[in-house]
């Protein structure tokens, strides 16, 4: 699933994903939130990253804006070596179609189409040439290989999931975006679309961004990203189970020593 | 869930215009014409002038409820499907079906009276200018008053609360049957009512055979005909569009890429869900055809009958006309109506297909072709229910079978068809395209 081929891409940028100085602000006057305050970082390609923080610490909007669903309001993004420039949704959109790679916890795979038409679709939407048997072999991959003619509905949400893996990988973008993708799923779902994240990775060289609550996800990282408040809280690199929890309490208690009046 | 109900139209008011204002029209319509009843039973009224009142109360007011019924009905049925999500969630946080049906059953009882209700001051005033036009041809006498009677309200009340109650009934029970995964097993009834709609529809259209040459009724079960039939056909036109888009697969693809794709496939699966949409379309393009010919014929008698044509016959012409357009207009702004909330309920949807690389303007691409698909099969079937009244009809006024009109007619109606279904599809759809699609799909 994960092979490049190697006449559509110019070759991969040692650094997937560049932010410099990124900053998003919701809302104006009295009712503004920050949501990012000046997150710069750089991962290379080739990494397994988790990204974790407090609800509502901007995880979700740095995701968005490195993925171009959202315009951060000052900053740089560069992804896969090529800066992402404002205008239009559909440059964006032809953007995200080279590059980028989305994984949401609510799959958003469409209802009408069946699996091997949702994985496709990424493709057709860029009018590039569909290689059916390609299609089959990335589903195969992520074990649905028997469900190419099933809708979505007809799935467990452990198998959407991978189906909208599938999907986010078959452009072979110079990097996969997840928010949460385990986040609606039971225990053994959960395990088997990071396990596949994983062999992203590991095996085929991708690169992987994941938004995560659970320790045990980010366990599967390489390295793991805490946010607070819209910015980075440090990291954590081979992260284990334990390392990940207790870090994750310590930054509960800096969030509320910085803000004692608890808002 | 009474209190749900009322809560729900409450705070979510948007979702409800449209079938407020199906049921405002639709109510305007059967009131403005029945209140001719009213005016026609007072005291003191002539023969002559009641005689032409209650001709035109009964076919026209008698086909136009038919039609309003229809019109009311599709709207609430497309709103209802649009909002399988809401029944999901409902559902998955504990409603029992009954409780879901009563909660949407409860808006329709709401909505509506409510939507008859407001209609009653502009159904008097266009019924006042109606009795007008009239005596302004020598129909009525000048000293005739115009009541609004229990008549018009009665029937307004009537046909927007069964059409609008009805309709929520039978979609909101498709709806909870789908949510808890049993099969589709309201298909049976369904087909069963388009097969009564159809049997109907011939009996009354081949009954205009056997009335007399000059009954002035004789436009009635010809109207009524075409009606019922065109709402048989909406209900299996599902599948002679899946049929169709099976076949044209390929072809909208090679011409309309990504986009034509999308649209090929997104309405092949949805195809039962279109026949809400392809309701209003075909009672359009049908109710235009039927009426505007078999007046035109009517108009053609008369003037053939009148040696010399006196201001009186002019007169009758363009109150013929204005009735007819009447109700042209009215199914046309229903088309509208309920195009637009079956878009707008698919702000999710086109929000997932930006999120898997579409452009907005491929978005714009699958909504339009969309249009053009939904067109052609409305104005197809839309024209098969308009002949079938028109030709009994013209054969029992005049021998002929066709009428002496040529195409100029239906070729506006098809330009008319197609630019509301187009604009008001694209137009809507670009509205909910300002939402980012991130929010569009969470909304
Ligand atoms: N569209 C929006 N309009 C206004 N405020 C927003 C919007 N999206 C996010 N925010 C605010 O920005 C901040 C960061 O939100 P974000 O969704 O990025 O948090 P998160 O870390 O993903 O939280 P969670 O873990 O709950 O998903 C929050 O305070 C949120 O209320
Ligand atoms: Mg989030």
């Amino acid at each position: 699933m994960f092979r490049r081929s190697q006449q559509e891409h110019s070759p991969r940028a040692a650094t997937a994903l560049r932010l410099v100085s990124v900053s998003k602000v919701y809302g104006t006057a009295q009712s503004a939130v920050t949501a990012l305050d000046g997150v710069t970082l750089s991962l290379g390609a080739g990494t397994f990253t988790a990204v974790m923080g407090p609800s509502g610490s901007g995880k979700s909007t740095l995701l968005q804006c490195a993925a171009g669903l959202d315009r951060p309001d000052r900053g740089r993004v560069v992804v896969d070596g090529e800066e992402m420039t404002g205008g239009t949704e559909a440059r964006l959109t032809k953007f995200r179609r080279q590059r980028v790679g989305f994984v949401f916890q609510q799959y958003n795979l469409l209802p009408t189409l069946t699996v091997a038409q949702n994985t496709a679709l990424p493709l057709k939407l860029a009018g590039r040439r569909v290689d059916q048997e390609r299609v089959r072999e990335i589903l195969t991959q992520v074990g649905l290989g028997d469900r190419l003619g099933h809708r979505p509905d007809q799935l467990s949400g452990g198998q959407r999931q991978r189906v909208a893996i599938a999907r986010a990988l078959v452009t072979e973008p110079g990097v996969v975006f997840a928010d949460e993708p385990t986040g609606a799923l039971d225990t053994r779902g959960a395990r088997e679309v990071l396990r596949l994240l994983q062999r992203a990775v590991r095996v085929h060289g991708r690169t992987v961004v994941m938004v995560t609550h659970d320790p045990v996800a980010a366990s599967y990282a390489d390295t793991v990203l805490f946010l607070a408040d819209g910015r980075l809280a440090g990291h954590l690199s081979g992260p284990t189970v334990d390392a990940v929890a207790e870090r994750l309490a310590h930054l509960g208690d800096r969030v509320r020593d910085d803000a004692p009046t608890g808002v | 869930m009474f209190v749900l109900a009322l809560n729900s139209v409450r705070h979510r008011p948007g979702r409800f215009v449209a079938t407020l204002l199906s049921a405002f029209l639709g109510a305007a319509i059967v009131m403005t014409f029945n209140s001719l009843h009213d005016t026609a039973g007072a005291r003191g009224v002539d023969e002559v002038s009641a005689e032409s009142m209650t001709t035109a109360a009964t076919v026209v007011g008698g086909y136009g409820s038919l039609l309003a019924f229809f019109a009311v009905a599709s709207t609430l049925t497309v709103n209802v499907r649009g909002r399988a999500e809401e029944i999901r969630l409902l559902r998955s946080t504990g409603a029992t079906p009954a409780q879901i049906t009563w909660m949407v059953v409860g808006e329709a009882v709401v909505v509506g009276p409510v939507g008859a209700l407001l209609a009653i001051a502009p159904s008097m005033l266009a019924g006042r200018l109606l009795l007008e036009m009239f005596q302004d041809s020598g129909q009525v006498a000048r000293d005739v008053a115009y009541a609004f009677g229990p008549v018009a309200l009665g029937s307004g009340l009537v046909v927007t609360l069964s059409a609008s109650v009805g309709a929520a009934f039978l979609a909101v029970r498709r709806a909870t049957r789908a949510a808890s995964g049993a099969g589709r097993s309201g298909g049976r009834a369904r087909r069963f009512a388009g097969y009564g709609a159809l049997a109907a529809g011939a009996a009354s259209v081949l009954s205009t055979l056997a009335l007399d040459a000059t009954d002035p009724m004789a436009m009635a079960p010809a109207a009524y005909g075409s009606i019922l039939l065109a709402a048989g056909f909406a209900v299996f036109s599902p599948v002679l569009l899946r049929a169709v888009l099976g076949r044209l697969a390929r072809p909208v693809e090679a011409v309309a890429g990504g986009s034509g794709h999308l649209a090929v496939h997104t309405m092949r699966r949805r195809a039962a869900e279109l026949s809400g949409v392809l309701m209003p379309l075909i009672l359009f393009t049908g109710m235009a055809t039927a009426t505007l010919y078999m007046q035109a014929v009517e108009n053609d008698v008369i003037r053939a009958a009148g040696l010399t044509r006196s201001v009186d016959d002019k007169n009758l012409e363009t109150l013929n006309l204005v009735v007819v357009g009447v109700i042209v207009v009215f199914s046309c702004v229903m088309l509208i109506n309920s195009l637009y909330a079956a878009t707008s309920f698919r702000r999710r949807e086109f929000g997932q297909q930006r999120l898997a690389g579409a452009t907005p303007g491929q978005v714009l691409g699958t909504v339009g072709c969309e249009g053009l698909l939904l067109t052609a099969t409305g104005v197809f079937f839309g024209t098969v229910a308009g002949l079938a009244g028109i030709l009994p009809f013209t054969y029992a006024r005049t021998d002929g079978i066709r009428p002496g009109q040529g195409f100029g007619i239906w070729l506006g109606i098809v330009a008319v068809a197609a630019a509301a279904t187009l604009v008001t599809s694209l137009w809507t759809a670009r509205l909910t395209l300002r939402t980012p699609a991130v929010d569009a799909v969470a909304a």
